[in-house]
């Protein structure tokens, strides 16, 4: 996936495409944006960088998990087998990113009202006791579908494809743009480029 | 899951923040699922109703009861405002069942979230309800206090598209605002300016335009503008005596002439003599009224340096290309890919008026007015689909050669008259968005009205959070019997409503035509579209659409023969498809007509709810209409002083006193706004901002929005300059109080930035709510709106534009 921080906005819409489609747990966020405000006034620029799970291509999360439960699959997406994990959150350590999050306790949004009804419908889908992250709606791309945070995005900055395919969108924004990547230094190579703002 | 509709114009399936949060709207269990009837007689903000529930039956026949008699003894008595989040089904409230029923008191409560000043600008100058930058051929973008396709603006999703590309394109965006919002952020420059004070930042780019650099297209004022047209030493336009039409100086000839009749070289400089007084040409006293700006003089209002002041404007000049033409679908148009535009950010003030004029003069005098890469009105004509050629309108020319004041007129044979929404005919504002109804609500004094009202319909609408300070809006309404139409109990509705019925989400309703085409669909090229809104699913609980209940109380009332004739008017209904006035329609019925009227017999209902959207090409002479048509747009407002005169005199014969009636000017100018002189330690200016994802007050009661505000660093903040704060020993998070000279004060807690101006303070828009029935967002960062008074004094009077600002002392708390 390719983010164009030209084009971010920083409205979050992103954010909320992904609770809709996935439906986790209040404090969850699949992806999420941070904003940074840089330099002293009058000099000063604001920042939008959303963040998702990096997918990356020497995932250590993958490496440490001792169930097998993180893997990754032929076509680069990094899932989580929920039946397999124990919740040890080895992961949580090794990812640079802090783009997976332990299921705890069962929250809801409606304290003291239980589960609204598409809470209960979408909770079925995320037990407690295990990690969970960002699968670039595997079950959205395996229909041929994008990711729900690619088409919501109202400015267009998410562009999904194969990155391996050099006519691809992503690999010639990549090439036009001069594409980089979060904490190269860890040596995980993230799947996740950013285009400059 | 919510996705847009890759299909239609409108976002090109793209959506806001808001939209996929729907679904906790739809199932939030807070919503109001049944009629309310209010149990404790005692009204007041803050006041637990007592809600007890009541079946539909029971809530309409109270509801009947009330209107008959309203409607026997004078139906003007009716009040009934709503919230523009609902255009459509608003217009049909407001257009269909008010007139129906025989009152004109309807407004909208428009939450600061949408413009009072920029309706009545845009409708003198572009034929239109607003405007909008065209940024797919602009290469520079002048923007004050407004987030188009950032945050609160027009046609978000499909601009937020646009403003996108031409960023990538390398469109170069200079923002004038007092606090780093999502466009100063994205901005190549950002200008942080005093609030209040853009109307002097535009002057002095117009003194340096017109006086110092020469930049300004000459053939353009001439032909478009009443720039030639010459005006006397009274103030108003030097006529012919014999037809009374304006006058313009015949250089060739050295003479005055009619503006119509045909003259080559017409001056729009210099002093002519005629009939025996000095006359100078409109265009001159623009450039002398403007003089005095030095960027010296803006810099001192502003706080942006001189020197930063003449570059911009020197690159806005440029950047207009003065001359250049482009070839659009075959059309040879003006290319002025240089525009300024606004929102509330600049004309939030009780300068609103002078302020917009000053702003999108600057679009006239570069010719960057409704051609490719300018300013534009919001789709002011339309030839209408292929098939019909509806619908259809057009801007019109008055006798004085100018544009007609207003929306665009319908030009399919029906003169547009008072039952539309929309229309201001006669009126020098804007009056449905405005705050005049409620500020006349309020005035009890017999003498000034020979009414009151007495009953209020609120249509989703949080009157007391979306004026001004909280006490005045109940004040105003306080002994009326209130029915509101609500999602939530809210604060509105906790303090002021007899009866609360249960309304139907977006998700659940159906309505047609849920966009305006004017500024909900995006300016410029691209395609109209005319879509539905139908229900995903069937309305949970007892909710019901408000249009269906008022369409049925109309029907159990007896004036279903009104109701129709209003609607054939509002849409614009003929034969075959107009509405019989005899007959008795259901929401869908009259859903189907619209289609049909519009599209023809082929496209009703059915065929929408099939399709969801039609769409058709825009033509180039429809997106730019300046070089097709011969209304001239003024630059001399020569009815503001009139109509301020008129006003003054009205208000001393309704023993109201002698009214500041100055700031009704013809040509730009700028004035402090209220809270702009620091006063003792009262040293700082409050302002609110806008949120992206919390445009519109319920907002907040939006669990995945209210998440985002919860890991935002600022929206439930009090943001201020860190070098102020800690001159005042203010630290990071440490509770305050902001305190307005005027007296209210309220405490938050302080979050110290950089992007903001440092003696300003900013709060995000819409928070600090109280209602109980509102449990999510109650509490829920900082009600900025109990800062400001809502009167007369307190408001532009032009525009009556609420003055958005207080100056206040902050301490810690």
């Amino acid at each position: 996936m390719v983010i164009d921080l030209k084009r971010c906005i920083g409205c979050h819409a992103c954010q909320i495409a992904c609770k809709a489609e996935n439906g986790t747990r209040p404090g969850t966020l699949w992806t999420r944006v941070l904003e940074q405000e840089l330099g002293t006034f009058p000099n000063v620029r604001r920042f939008s960088l959303p963040l998702l799970c990096m997918h990356c291509r020497d995932a250590p999360c993958v490496e440490v998990c001792p169930t097998g439960a993180t893997q990754k699959r032929p076509d680069g997406i990094v899932t989580i087998d929920p039946d397999k994990c124990v919740g040890c959150r080895y992961c949580l350590m090794v990812c640079a990113y802090g783009s997976r999050h332990y299921q705890d306790e069962e929250w809801t949004y409606f304290p003291g009202d239980g589960d609204s009804p598409y809470e209960a419908m979408a909770y079925a889908n995320h037990p407690t006791g295990v990690v969970e992250k960002c699968d670039f709606c595997l079950s959205r791309v395996e229909r041929g579908l994008q990711p729900a945070c690619v088409v919501a995005c109202p400015a267009k900055a998410r562009t999904f494809g194969d990155l391996h395919d050099r006519e691809s969108d992503v690999s010639r924004l990549i090439d036009e743009r001069g594409a980089f990547r979060l904490r190269e230094d860890t040596g995980a190579c993230p799947s996740i480029f950013y285009l400059p703002p | 899951m919510i996705e847009g509709n890759p299909g239609s114009p409108l976002g090109m399936g793209r959506l806001c923040p808001g939209g996929p949060a729907g679904i906790q709207l739809l199932y939030d269990p807070y919503r109001v699922n049944h009629p309310l009837k209010r149990t404790n007689p005692e009204k007041g903000i803050g006041a637990d109703p007592r809600w007890q529930e009541i079946s539909w039956d029971e809530a309409l026949s109270i509801i009947a009861e009330r209107l008959t008699k309203v409607r026997a003894e004078d139906p003007r008595r009716l009040f009934l405002c709503g919230t523009p989040v609902a255009p459509s089904a608003l217009a049909f409230a407001l257009g269909v069942f008010m007139p129906a029923f025989g009152s004109l008191n309807g407004f909208v409560c428009a939450d600061h979230d949408c413009d009072s000043a920029q309706h009545p600008t845009a409708g003198r100058l572009h034929a239109s309800s607003a405007t909008s930058p065209d940024v797919a051929y602009c290469d520079y973008l002048l923007i004050f206090g407004c987030e188009a396709g950032l945050a609160d603006y027009y046609a978000f999703t499909t601009m937020a598209q646009k403003m996108a590309d031409a960023r990538v394109r390398g469109m170069k965006v200079v923002v004038a605002a007092p606090y780093m919002g999502p466009a100063a952020g994205k901005a190549d420059e950002w200008l942080p300016i005093r609030p209040g004070s853009g109307g002097a930042l535009a002057c002095a780019f117009l003194n340096l335009l017109l006086n110092e650099y020469g930049l300004y297209d000459a053939e353009y004022i001439r032909r478009h503008t009443d720039g030639p047209y010459l005006v006397g030493p009274d103030g108003y336009y030097a006529r012919d005596r014999a037809s009374g039409k304006p006058l313009v100086w015949d250089a060739a000839d050295g003479k005055a002439k009619p503006f119509d009749e045909a003259v080559e070289d017409t001056a729009i400089d210099g002093t002519h003599t005629v009939d025996g007084r000095e006359c100078k040409p409109v265009f001159q006293l623009l450039k002398e009224r403007v003089g005095k700006w030095t960027p010296e003089a803006a810099s001192e209002v502003t706080t942006v340096p001189p020197e930063t002041i003449r570059r911009v404007a020197r690159e806005f000049g440029e950047a207009a290309r003065i001359g250049a033409t482009i070839v659009i679908e075959g059309q040879e148009l003006p290319h002025r890919p240089a525009a300024a535009t606004y929102f509330g950010g600049a004309y939030g003030h009780d300068n609103a008026w002078l302020t917009s004029l000053a702003i999108e003069l600057l679009n006239e005098v570069v010719g960057a007015s409704d051609v490719p890469g300018g300013l534009l009105g919001c789709n002011p004509l339309s030839y209408g689909h292929s098939q019909t050629a509806m619908p259809r309108w057009a801007p019109q020319v008055d006798d004085d050669g100018l544009l007609l004041p207003n929306e665009p007129q319908r030009v399919d044979g029906e003169p547009a008259e008072s039952a539309q929404p929309h229309s201001w005919r006669g009126l020098g504002g804007w009056p449905i968005t405005t705050c005049l109804l409620p500020l006349a609500a309020a005035v009890r004094d017999g003498a000034s009205r020979d009414y009151q009202p007495e009953v209020l319909i609120n249509c989703g609408s949080n009157l007391l959070m979306g004026l001004a300070n909280p006490e005045a809006s109940f004040e105003a309404f306080k002994d009326c019997f209130v029915i509101s139409f609500n999602l939530f109990s809210d604060e509105t509705a906790e303090a002021l409503a007899d009866i609360v019925l249960p309304d139907a989400c977006y998700l659940e309703r159906l309505d047609p035509l849920p966009d305006w085409l004017g500024h909900g669909l995006s300016a410029g090229m691209g395609d109209w579209c005319y879509h539905i809104r139908q229900p995903a699913v069937e309305p949970l609980y007892e909710r019901r659409h408000f249009c269906e209940v008022l369409l049925g109380i109309g029907q159990r009332l007896g004036f279903s023969d009104k109701m129709n004739a209003s609607a054939n008017l509002l849409y614009g209904l003929k034969p075959p498809h107009a509405l019989n006035p005899e007959g008795e329609y259901s929401w869908q019925q009259m859903a189907d007509s619209v289609c049909k009227g519009w599209f023809g017999p082929e496209h009703g209902l059915e065929w929408f709810k099939e399709n969801g959207v039609l769409t058709w090409p825009k033509r180039p002479e429809e997106a730019y209409w300046k070089p097709f048509n011969r209304a001239r747009v003024p630059l001399y407002h020569e009815w503001a002083p009139r109509f301020g005169e008129q006003i003054r005199q009205v208000a001393k014969e309704r023993g109201m006193g002698d009214i500041d009636t100055s700031g009704f000017l013809p040509l730009p100018d700028w004035r402090p706004c209220r809270a702009f002189q620091p006063q003792a330690e009262y040293d700082l200016q409050a302002i609110r901002y806008q949120a992206p994802w919390h445009i519109f007050p319920q907002a907040y009661e939006n669990p995945w929005l209210e998440e985002v505000s919860r890991s935002d660093p600022y929206s439930y903040f009090i943001c201020m300059n860190s070098r102020t704060a800690s001159e005042k020993g203010i630290g990071d998070g440490d509770p305050i109080w902001l305190e307005s000279v005027e007296g209210p004060r309220l405490k938050g807690r302080a979050r110290l930035i950089e992007a903001i101006h440092p003696q300003v303070v900013a709060v995000a828009g819409n928070g600090g709510h109280w209602a109980g029935g509102m449990p999510l967002a109650k509490d829920r960062g900082v009600f900025f709106n109990s800062l400001l008074t809502f009167d007369l004094e307190h408001i532009d009077l032009v525009s009556l534009t609420i003055d958005g600002d207080a100056r206040v002392k902050v301490y810690r708390a």
